[in-house]
């Protein structure tokens, strides 16, 4: 038994009117015979039937209006029974559920149309009439969807959410990965910058460790925001959502980990990231290697009265004077008669490399961490031009405009721990140098003087200097006598003129 | 209050408009004889004849450029475009005539024409008879682009496109046309370019116009029986955007879907993402997601529910959006 | 030349001489002919059928037009290029495709899924009078390859089909000036069916179409396009001239859309029944079925025969129909592009773990 629904005869109608039947219950009918005649909101159509066969029943009258796709008619064998109990598809050439018109609509007739809403933001329900917003779901209704009358397909279990597509994004800033892939093949999410992003990377000819280069945080838009508004660096923090993702309330925490509070501590977690993550391996190098320390105290009363002749010349005005540029300029003058200090060590061919400029580096504290950008041919500048760069120096390093090429190839560090207010400390080598020099800061100090042959106690301007040194490569005498050379320069920098 | 179709609807607001103002007419193949292929203009000949509802050659180019000199001329055609596949070679009086008369004249002239435009698939039809070109024309400055979803917005809008002195591009979805809705035939409609909040929620924002309104106010209701509050925006106008009904949506719910059949890359739903993530950055809990016809020519209409967006893929991408 | 209505055989059967044209075919040629249309106007009814059944979306139906298809179509060689527009079933059935394919973009099942180079018979295409301009292309790269000239041995042509209302069509008219500019060996061949949807011939155009060709610079013959002598015989001359590089032709052949314009149309709106009865008295099948009884050619055994391998045609369309394969959207992505690029092949890939998420795949 075949059972013929109504098909749509007319590019998208919904319903027909049953004009007129041409055949009746018990009619012998032939394919192609016209079975009946509807009217649809276009004409008058003749329904010619897909079957051969026996009229079993007929389901609409004349006068009805019947939805697309409702059963209409059904033809077959007289010995049938006509009321379903036949299956209604046999699939011998028998036609397919009629698909021509609404697509996977459900039932289509309903009242519709929403009327207008005079405010946007506010809700009118089909009469126009505004719709109490706790009862959203009765204007609904107005456009035609019925609640209950539709339901979504059911999905597998686990079915796969597309997940954030931040992975993408990490492949492209992988710098151990080759560069030159096709466009189509990454998504770039981000402009990728000439300029240094602020993370510095590792000075070329240090071991990078595993050659992973740092992520970027992951957070939301408001997150950023907030983070910004509270002046946290989202690179200090370690997101705890998924996948890393920082929180609102991880930036919150950060922020609030200063204050005082009578809530229990939070534990703070720092991520091992970029400037930090590089200190972190240098320091952990310079184990392997023997080093020892020496310091001297000075009276640097003349290189205080030096500094202030310097700053009243003309061609030092702009430029920042500091005891460090004396000392800069002492220690190249310095290296000059003890150029072990400027030294380093070529494993492969077991030899010591003495440097034949001083590429003078400056520890920087920055924002970011610590830092040690250095000055190429330090050596070679006069005092003017130091002061000039050193000042550079200073200035791109605090703002991290600093160059991957300003962190290479350096031959001695000074570092400043004097800006602390330190006195000194025992300095930890850059590893590839020799040596490195701390400054401490300038204190006044009791000091026994000599006047007029006798000794006296005076208040004296007094700064510490401690150089540790690989014991490998240069050896107590050479680095006691660098700090005595640069110990000398600073209490009576006259003697400059002796190097 | 009348309970009517959306052919009937746009019916009775072009025999409203022609009965306002003489100079109103309205141009299109076979539009007066047999009152059009949908019956949109049926008996407006009868009533109004036949120099006011003009039978035109079978030339789209023809159909738009004479318009055009008609409205310079100082009358209002309404021109019907039989299928929006077959807008195509008319696009060329469009975007080079029609869209820039103002511009060209230095705001002297200006063309206050409408094209009406059926649009959409859904209908089983064959090629060219299911396409949604709304971006090429809202690409274009000089035009304006609208579509209605209901009944009531189809009585209304059309009167008020007519009444405007910009050209408007007016897309009617065809799978929608015999749908029944209520009109108000007395209310004072809503502004054409104004966007309406179908359904108000705070989880999400779903965008879109003509014959998605429908899926997209199913998938509302499915939504709210699995807990998740969406809301659901008919634009209504696509050129130019309400950037405010948007704009304070999403910035509200935070994550923004939009819905519509039309291809993606370079679509509708590309502008207003880019508007979103311009306008409420700080706000997004999301990346704005698209749900949209995929980016090959409308296949063979037996594939076509898997082409269209349906209430399962706007679910689907509420779902994702959420799970950000 | 008598060109405006030339007949050869007219309605009640006779033949009928005409001083510029004559058919040279034999009485079993012609009967050949008549299977041909009656087998095309099965096809169409069936097709027309299964459309109110619901199996297919839409039908333009062929009805009344069958001589002037089957007639030119006959006169084209298998190497000459054909280039329909959508109503050319006749046309498609003497040239070999099978119908099953032409159904097949009507129920939506596929787009035009047949070879159209091994059958030199083109896509079929909706877009009204756009494919004429695609003909004058095809033309001027035959005068490139070198097979249109007076001394070309197996010259090749082209014969486009379009309807009264196309020539209207800016595109149309391009193609005229075109053909006519670099003399390609383009025969126009338009069926005036009077009507264009509802819009009677004379909305379109003031003078008989043919006399358009005059204006364009090349010939135009009218037709009686219910003749399928006639339409051979002249579309036979048009396709010689073509070949020997004479240049295009226009042919009306004056006919009549006995159906609808599609399925989707009423016809009762803006025709009346007596236009039709008239046309119906000049029914293409019933001349030439007169003709060939009165000669002798055929007899009624031979026409029952054909009644029967109609209704066995017509049980396979039926069931040929209702079988083909639903289409895949995943095949469509490889599609669009000959090199497909990596973006849509990800958006395919997306689409198939979304469609292998749901329970009942």
């Amino acid at each position: 038994m075949y059972e013929f629904k109504l098909p749509d005869p007319g590019e998208g109608l919904l319903e027909a009117e049953i004009v007129s039947w041409k055949v009746a219950v018990g009619d012998k009918v032939e394919v192609n015979d016209i079975l009946l005649e509807i009217e649809t909101a276009k004409s008058l159509v003749e329904l010619p039937s897909p079957y051969g066969g026996t009229v079993l029943a007929v389901l609409v009258g004349e006068g009805d209006l019947v939805d697309v796709g409702t059963p209409i008619i059904r033809i077959g064998d007289p010995s049938e029974v006509p009321d379903g109990t036949t299956a209604t598809m046999p699939d011998d050439g028998t036609p397919s559920a009629a698909v021509s018109g609404a697509v996977s609509e459900p039932s289509p007739v309903s009242p519709a149309s929403a009327a207008e809403a005079p405010v946007s933001g506010s809700v009118q329900d089909s009469r126009g009439e505004p719709v109490d917003p706790e009862a959203p779901m009765a204007m609904l209704v107005g456009y035609g969807a019925k609640p209950g009358a539709v339901a979504r397909r059911a999905r597998k279990r686990g079915a796969a959410m597309a997940t954030p597509e931040t992975d993408q994004v990490h492949e492209s800033y992988d710098t151990d990965r080759p560069v030159s892939r096709p466009i189509d093949d990454v998504a770039p999410l981000h402009r990728v910058e000439a300029a240094p992003s602020g993370e510095t990377l590792p000075p070329p000819g240090q071991p990078t460790g595993a050659g992973e280069s740092p992520r970027p945080p992951l957070a939301k838009p408001p997150v950023r925001r907030v983070a910004r508004d509270l002046g946290v660096d989202l690179t200090t923090i370690t997101g705890t959502g998924p996948g890393g993702l920082i929180t609102h309330e991880d930036v919150i925490a950060a922020a609030s980990g200063a204050r005082l509070d009578d809530r229990p501590g939070v534990d703070q977690r720092v991520a091992l990231r970029g400037v930090r993550r590089e200190m972190f391996k240098t320091m952990t190098a310079s184990l392997n290697v023997p080093q020892a320390t020496a310091w001297v105290e000075v009276d640097v009363t003349g290189t205080v009265d030096l500094l202030a002749t310097l700053r009243d010349r003309r061609e030092f005005h702009g430029l920042r004077v500091s005891p460090l540029l004396i000392v800069a300029k002492a220690a190249c003058l310095a290296i000059a008669r003890n150029p072990e200090i400027n030294s380093s060590f070529d494993e492969a061919r077991e030899e010591i490399v003495i440097r034949g400029d001083v590429n003078l580096g400056i520890a920087a504290a920055t924002p970011r961490g610590l830092i040690v950008p250095n000055i190429k041919r330090a050596n070679r500048m006069g005092l003017r031009e130091l002061a000039e760069a050193l000042n550079q120096m200073v200035d791109l390093a605090k703002q991290g405009k600093a160059q991957p090429a300003d962190f290479a190839n350096g031959s001695f560090t000074i570092t400043n721990v004097g800006v602390f207010g330190i006195d000194a400390g025992t300095p930890i080598m850059n590893p590839g140098e020799a040596a490195i020099l701390c400054v401490g800061t300038v204190v006044r100090r009791p000091w026994v003087v000599t006047r007029d042959g006798e000794e006296q106690v005076e208040p004296c301007s007094v700064c510490t200097l401690a150089l540790t040194f690989d014991h490998r490569l240069v050896d107590g005498e050479t680095g006691s006598k660098f700090l005595a050379d640069v110990a000398a320069i600073l209490a009576d920098p006259g003697l400059a003129l002796l190097f | 209050m009348a309970t009517m179709t959306m052919v009937k609807a746009l019916n009775a607001g072009l025999r409203r408009a022609l009965a306002a103002d003489p100079k109103v007419l309205l141009a299109g193949e076979d539009i007066g004889n047999l009152g059009g292929v949908f019956r949109v203009t049926e008996g407006l000949k009868a009533e109004f004849g036949g120099d006011r509802v003009i039978d035109t050659p079978l030339a789209e180019s023809g159909i738009v450029g004479t318009s055009l000199g008609m409205a310079l001329g100082g009358y209002r055609p309404v021109v019907e475009i039989q299928f929006d596949g077959f807008v195509f070679p008319a696009t060329n009086q469009i975007l080079t005539q029609v869209a820039r008369l103002y511009h060209r004249s230095h705001g002297r002239l200006n063309v206050p024409m409408v094209i009406r435009l059926p649009f959409g698939g859904g209908i089983g039809a064959i090629e060219h008879h299911s396409e949604s070109p709304e971006a090429y024309f809202a690409h274009t400055p000089g035009l304006k682009v609208v579509s209605c979803s209901t009944p009531s917005d189809a009585y209304w809008m059309i009167q008020q496109a007519i009444a405007s002195p910009d050209p408007v591009v007016f897309f009617e979805p065809k799978r929608r046309y015999h749908e029944r809705g209520e009109v108000d035939l007395d209310a004072t409609p809503m502004p054409l370019h104004q966007a309406r909040v179908v359904k108000q929620g705070k989880d999400a924002t779903v965008l879109c116009w003509g014959a998605m309104v429908r899926p997209c106010v199913e998938a509302a209701i499915v939504a709210a029986e699995e807990g998740k509050d969406l809301e659901v925006i008919d634009l209504r106008t696509i050129s130019p955007l309400d950037d405010d009904t948007i704009l304070t949506s999403v910035a509200k719910t935070g994550r923004a879907v939009v819905v519509h059949e039309a291809m993606g890359t370079a679509g509708i739903g590309a502008e207003i993402a880019a508007r979103i993530q311009e306008r409420c950055f700080y706000a997004l809990q999301a990346p704005v997601l698209r749900v949209t016809g995929y980016d090959m020519p409308c296949p063979p209409n037996r594939a076509e529910a898997d082409f269209l967006p349906d209430l399962d893929r706007v679910l689907d991408a509420v779902d994702r959006s959420l799970a950000y | 030349m008598a060109a405006d209505f030339v007949q050869l055989l007219d309605p009640a059967g006779n033949r009928v001489d005409h001083p510029d044209f004559s058919y040279d075919g034999t009485d079993a040629d012609i009967a050949a002919s008549l299977r041909d249309m009656v087998l095309t106007r099965r096809f169409d009814a069936e097709a027309t059928a299964l459309q109110r059944k619901g199996e297919l979306g839409l039908w333009p139906p062929s009805l009344g037009q069958e001589a002037a298809q089957v007639g030119s179509a006959k006169a084209a060689r298998l190497t000459d290029q054909i280039v329909p527009s959508y109503r050319e079933h006749g046309v498609a059935w003497v040239r070999g495709i099978d119908p099953l394919a032409l159904l097949g973009a009507f129920r939506g099942s596929g787009m035009i899924d047949y070879d159209s180079r091994a059958s030199r018979f083109h896509l079929y295409s909706w877009v009204i009078g756009a494919h004429l301009l695609t003909a004058v292309g095809m033309g001027m790269a035959l005068q490139r390859d070198g097979l249109v000239g007076e001394d070309v041995a197996d010259g090749a042509a082209v014969i486009t089909y379009f309807g009264d209302g196309a020539t209207s069509q800016g595109d149309v008219n391009e193609a005229f000036v075109f053909a006519a500019s670099y003399g390609a060996p383009v025969v126009f061949f338009c069926q005036n069916n009077q009507w264009a949807i509802s819009e009677p011939i004379a909305l379109q155009s003031k003078i008989p179409l043919y006399r358009r060709a005059a204006g364009f610079g090349f010939p135009g013959v009218r037709v009686d396009g219910n003749d399928v002598l006639a339409c051979e015989a002249v579309a036979r001359w048009a396709l010689d001239r073509a070949r020997r590089g004479e240049g295009p032709t226009l042919i009306e052949a004056y006919t009549y859309r006995m159906g609808a314009h599609t399925t989707s149309d009423d016809p009762t709106k803006y025709r009346h029944n007596e236009e039709l009865d008239a046309w119906r008295a000049k029914d293409p099948i019933e001349r030439v079925k007169a003709y060939l009884l009165g000669s002798g050619a055929i007899d009624q055994r031979w026409l029952d025969e054909l009644a029967s391998e109609s209704d066995a045609f017509a049980e396979k369309l039926r069931a040929g129909c209702v079988a083909l394969p639903e289409p895949d959207l995943a095949e469509w992505w490889d599609r669009v592009y000959a090199e497909t690029p990596a973006a849509l092949l990800a958006q395919r890939d997306d689409y198939l773990a979304y469609r292998a998420s749901f329970e009942e795949a």
